[in-house]
């Protein structure tokens, strides 16, 4: 008794002074660190190509199984949509189980079971695991596909895109796919009411009968489970599966943007807008590049709260609850988006602070504290991940599919953490490109477009609607019953008519104007029915461009190159006089598409498509029926650029009017050319034309 | 490609947290200063969960200053004595952690996640907060813009975001559960440092918190480190307020309409059901297991499946430390008016209440709740939370290991039971979700 009050008389006289002697203000230090230990994983393979890893974990007495289909993307193209219905079909009916079957015993057991197009998922205590099986192989191997049942999905389909209307993050998430990837990528393409609709029951079931194969197949099974044990209910389940040969696709790689543009789509009731700063990036899975990049990504804007983004667009600014940013890789095209929710007004200020951000990671090495932190936090994160016995099966996984090596994840933190601040820099300028983005904003277009015009190279907010297809706010209505032939003749009739305009033989244009203040000639000759000479003289710098009727070339600096191409087509197109009254016997196809605003003039568009499928706009004043605007897009080695010319200040010679005004728009600001002269009909020699 | 319904995210602060078979092993006392302490030990990975839970939620709110707790989640990172502003997430994530919190009707959940090397540090990083936070006008006026981004983003501007909001203002006339806990901006804007100051007096004390720590430790040398750290820490002076207010019943049908930016319309029916922990809270929890778990269960089968009316359909209940709700919940298919939807709902609860269910039914819900059971507390993380919980609401850590005996003592009579007593037409609001368009 005694001893026991003075025992504890001791200890609390021992607490007490320990308390007196802590000092609050320094920090504690962090014992010896810890070792991290990567579980293991055993693997086997069945004759018929099924590769299956066991990860064995006896903490819970639980076993799962994932299949995962390893096949190339899919392009949907205008049955988008049928390939994730195939994955949602396989659990509603086999040969001998309806769904409310499979429903039933998949409860009963208390089992969680989902199937998707690239693969299937079961989970059940230990005790369960044949029952589990029993179904999973029924439906991974004698799926039945029912009409009724797909009726059913595509009626909660089409309901699941009414929502998406509504919600600003599914209509991002739409937008900034088709913007990164194209809306003729299988990463960028839109499923919509149409293309549901279209989707047929023997595009599943074939879907289902060309992929869900076990050559292309791997099976994780974790948890209480041997490997023996394992391989003995693989082979009585799915020893019988039959391989097939699977189609293989290769796309495209989709590029960043040449130049910085802003895609906005209006949501006039929004009170914040949800802004994106996208751009596809090539990083493949297992490059060296990805745990620099990853590192980059986290100092950044990785989910931390001392990352850039976060510090910068929230603590400092309040104009965010988080402000986060993504750099992916992938095997086909991976990504990189910044992303955060602000308020409209501050919309812009938000995107300011990302372009900095974005700009400061390229330009300024990381100091080593932070570039610290951002190691020791991705260790700890790694080390947290590996509480969950499925880490272990996506390492087994990506180390397959993704041909790692085979210490990829043994090595993983000592590679982190040699990772030095210039590799932070040189991956940076690699992978963050706040010139060659997207700008991408989900909100008020009323309260926000304005402010945003700045981030765009041209000057121009483009918008699009909720599945990224690009539209003009500013167009109207179409008269009833009006075409493209319509417009093209009260075009011909304003500028003097058929009679007055297949009178002229050739025609001589002078023009002068200015470039970056350099003074421009440019003296056009033309001669029907299609032969052209440009004359290019800015001092220094001479071009000359022909056309003889079939051959075309470009010269100057003492170089000729000839044109082909879409070159050539262009330029072809443009000597040919008159070319509205050939459009049949050159191929074009004319279409009215819309009623523009064009810098405050309604105008009629019409669009001209070339053999090649190339596009041109021609804009007519709706009032004057006068052409002010062409604009043409050529695809060149350096990437497409689009042309914009307009035309005013139109004035009459020989009973035709001619434009004395051409401004082009140029990305370094508009090049304006005044005509001095117009001659008809001199008598122009053949022999101008030709080219060499 | 596959479209995600977010639309039932916000109530993921009421997932039950079920006891595991597999008897969990923790210590727990009281320092003198009424700090309760919990102490879990699972070295699997060399992680530690240190967790704070402090008794106080939204419902502790002086109505005219709603959103003051869930303010205090954002306040708390703001810095102490020892740390300077902005530096407190710096050093748990330099230090190779994470951190976050969580703020409810009933509580509010900070924890940090962080290597075993590293307990002491989490120790002080949280002693420091309880002892003397800091909090200067810059701070405040930053997290002020902070949450009302925070509400917009998860409220104003989400199809459906106000559900929550729009449902309790209606459910309860006198309790304080009627407001939400991300409160009114208004509030937060009106109040000064010093109100904000003397809340953090009267709730941030050790004798109103629960310390939790999971994961790879030694129970001994993480006694003395609490000691430590927390022992020195005075108790509060001022009188926690814990509303003593009962909800009376609601006295007939409450139906309303909430028109919003949609365009499949939403019907929810909520009834008054007993608080958390009673018999036949279990009894309702099972109900709803029997009603939305699985694609056998009765809503999804009847409603989803087999007439289609609806995309998704579900039922939650929604459990408080006072008497909470039973919330049907069902967004209809394209084309299906809102009453035939009801009408499928109504069908389903009557059903219930009319017919016991079969044995083999009865069965399958027993199996599903063990398999819930087993799968949860898989982390260090969930286990802090848990046991600080079983402990906060129950004052029994140990329903982490017993509570599945409370699940399996209700019976098939109980559920029909409770199904009648409580899924009474005149114990509930019926609130349509309409599209704005639809708007006469």
């Amino acid at each position: 008794m005694k001893n026991k009050v003075f025992i504890s008389i001791l200890i609390l006289m021992f607490a007490v002074s320990a308390f007196a002697q802590l000092d609050r203000s320094k920090r504690p230090e962090p014992g010896p660190a810890p070792t991290i230990n990567i579980g293991d994983y055993e693997s086997f393979q069945l004759e018929n190509g099924l590769k299956v890893f066991v990860i064995e974990n006896d903490k819970l007495p639980r076993v799962s199984f994932s299949l995962v289909i390893d096949r190339d993307p899919i392009l949907e193209g205008e049955n988008g949509g049928y390939v994730t219905f195939a994955g949602q079909l396989m659990r509603t009916g086999t040969e001998t189980r309806t769904k409310d079957q499979i429903d039933e015993e998949i409860d009963f057991i208390g089992a969680s079971f989902n199937t998707s197009a690239t693969g299937v998922f079961g989970s059940s205590l230990k005790k369960h695991t044949e029952k589990l099986l029993d179904v999973m192989s029924d439906v991974v191997l004698n799926a039945k596909f029912q009409e009724e049942e797909l009726e059913k999905i595509r009626k909660q389909t089409l309901s699941g895109l009414a929502y998406q209307k509504n919600d600003p993050g599914s209509i991002m998430s739409n937008v900034r796919k088709a913007l990164t990837y194209g809306l003729d990528h299988p990463y960028g393409e839109q499923m919509t009411e149409e293309t549901v609709n279209s989707v047929t029951l023997e595009m599943c079931s074939n879907y289902y009968n060309d992929y869900f194969v076990p050559n292309i197949a791997y099976l994780a099974i974790v948890g209480d489970i041997s490997k023996s044990e394992a391989e003995e209910l693989v082979n009585k389940y799915f020893g019988s599966w039959k391989g097939k040969t699977v189609d293989q696709f290769t796309y495209e790689t989709p590029k960043a943007p040449l130049i910085r543009k802003v895609a906005l789509v209006d949501r006039p009731n929004s009170v914040q807008s949800v802004i994106n700063i996208a751009y596809p990036v090539d990083l493949p899975k297992g490059d060296p590049d990805v745990i620099p990049s990853s590192l980059a990504n986290t100092i950044l804007g990785g989910g931390i709260f001392s990352a850039r983004l976060i510090s910068n667009l929230r603590e400092d600014k309040g104009y965010t609850y988080g402000a986060y940013s993504r750099l992916a890789s992938d095997k086909l095209v991976g990504t990189f988006y910044a992303y955060c929710q602000a308020r409209n007004i501050v919309t812009d200020s938000a995107v300011t602070e990302f372009l900095n951000e974005m700009k400061r990671m390229r330009s300024e090495k990381v100091d080593d504290e932070l570039l610290q932190l951002a190691k020791n936090y991705q260790t700890g994160s790694f080390s947290r991940s590996l509480e969950s016995p499925q880490t272990i099966a996506s390492f087994a996984l990506n180390i397959e599919r993704y041909n790692l090596p085979k210490d990829y994840y043994k090595n993983y933190l000592k590679n982190l953490n040699a990772v030095t601040s210039d590799e932070i820099l040189a991956v940076s300028k690699k992978y963050i490109k706040p010139n060659n983005s997207y700008v991408i904003v989900v909100g008020n277009a009323e309260e926000v477009a304005d402010g945003l015009k700045k981030f765009s190279v041209n000057g121009k907010v483009e918008f699009y609607d909720i599945n990224g297809n690009e539209y003009d706010p500013a167009a109207k209505a179409i008269p009833e019953g009006m075409t493209a032939a319509d417009v093209i003749d009260n075009y011909v009739e304003a500028i003097g008519g058929k009679t007055n305009l297949e009178k002229v033989e050739d025609v001589t244009t002078k023009m002068t104007g200015k470039v970056q203040n350099i003074e421009l000639k440019v003296i056009t000759y033309r001669k029907a029915p299609n032969k052209s000479f440009t004359d290019l003289d800015a001092g220094v710098m001479k071009q000359e461009i022909k056309f003889d009727g079939t051959k075309g070339s470009q010269s100057g600096m003492g170089q000729v190159m000839m044109l082909e191409g879409d070159m050539l087509e262009m330029i072809k197109m443009q000597s040919t006089m008159n070319i509205y009254f050939h459009y049949d016997e050159l191929g074009i196809k004319s279409e009215l598409t819309g009623l523009k605003d064009v810098d405050g003039t309604d105008a009629y568009e019409v669009t001209l498509t070339f053999p090649s499928g190339k596009k041109w706009l021609n804009y007519y004043d709706a009032e004057t029926g006068l052409k002010i605007r062409e604009v043409s897009t050529t695809e060149t080695a350096q990437g497409s650029f689009t042309q914009t010319v307009d035309y005013s200040d139109y004035k009459e010679a020989n009973g035709v009017k001619y434009p004395f005004k051409l401004t082009q728009q140029m990305g370094m600001g508009p090049i304006e050319l005044e005509v001095t002269s117009v001659e008809i009909n001199t008598g122009l020699e053949d022999s101008l034309f030709d080219v060499e | 490609m596959k479209i995600k319904f977010m639309l039932f995210l916000i109530f993921i602060f009421t997932s039950l947290l079920y006891a595991q078979v597999k008897e969990i092993e923790f210590e727990e006392f009281d320092l003198d200063n009424g700090l309760h302490v919990i102490l879990h030990q699972d070295d699997t990975v060399p992680i530690i969960a240190v967790a704070v839970t402090y008794h106080v939620g939204s419902k502790n709110e002086d109505p005219e200053r709603t959103g003051f707790a869930h303010f205090f989640e954002h306040l708390m990172f703001e810095g102490s004595e020892n740390i300077e502003r902005s530096e407190y997430s710096k050093i748990v994530e330099g230090a190779g952690g994470e951190l976050n919190a969580n703020t409810s009707f009933d509580r509010t959940f900070y924890y940090d996640l962080l290597p075993s090397n590293q307990l002491e540090l989490g120790l002080w990083l949280e002693s420091e907060r309880m002892l003397h936070l800091k909090v200067d006008s810059i701070g405040v006026e930053t997290q002020r813009s902070v949450i009302k981004e925070e509400k917009k983003q998860g409220i104003d501007n989400q199809p459906y975001g106000t559900l929550l909001e729009e449902l309790m203002k209606r459910a309860y006339k006198v309790h304080p559960y009627k407001w939400i806990p991300i409160g009114s901006a208004q509030y937060i804007d009106q109040a000064t440092i010093a109100e904000f100051m003397d809340f953090y007096n009267t709730y941030y004390v050790p004798n109103n918190a629960t310390l939790s720590i999971a994961g790879d430790i030694d129970i001994d040398e993480t006694k003395d480190l609490v000691e430590k750290y927390f022992a020195g820490i005075p108790k509060g002076k001022k009188e926690i307020i814990r509303p003593n207010v009962v909800e009376p019943p609601m006295g007939g049908e409450i139906r309303d309409t909430v028109y919003d930016n949609i365009q499949l319309p939403a019907v929810i029916l909520a009834y008054h059901i007993p608080k958390q922990g009673t018999d036949d809270y279990y009894a309702l929890n099972m109900l709803t297991t029997l009603l939305s778990d699985g694609q056998s269960s009765r809503m999804y089968k009847e409603l989803v499946d087999r007439k289609q009316l609806a995309v998704q359909a579900t039922s939650i209940p929604l459990a408080l430390e006072d008497p909470g709700l039973f919330i049907g919940l069902a967004l209809a298919n394209m084309g299906v008016d809102p009453q035939t939807l009801q009408d499928g709902m109504d069908a389903e609860l009557e059903k219930v209440k009319n017919e016991l269910i079969s044995e083999k039914e009865f069965e399958k819900l027993r199996n599903q709740i063990e398999n819930d059971i087993v799968s949860s507390n898989s982390t260090v993380a969930g286990k802090a939370e848990s046991l600080s919980d079983y402990y906060v609401y129950f004052g029994d850590t140990d329903l982490i290991n017993t509570e599945i005996e409370k699940y399996m003592d209700v019976t098939r009579e109980d559920i029909q039971r409770v199904a009648k007593k409580y899924l009474d037409k005149n114990n509930r609001v019926v609130l349509y979700y309409l599209a704005n368009s639809s708007k006469k």
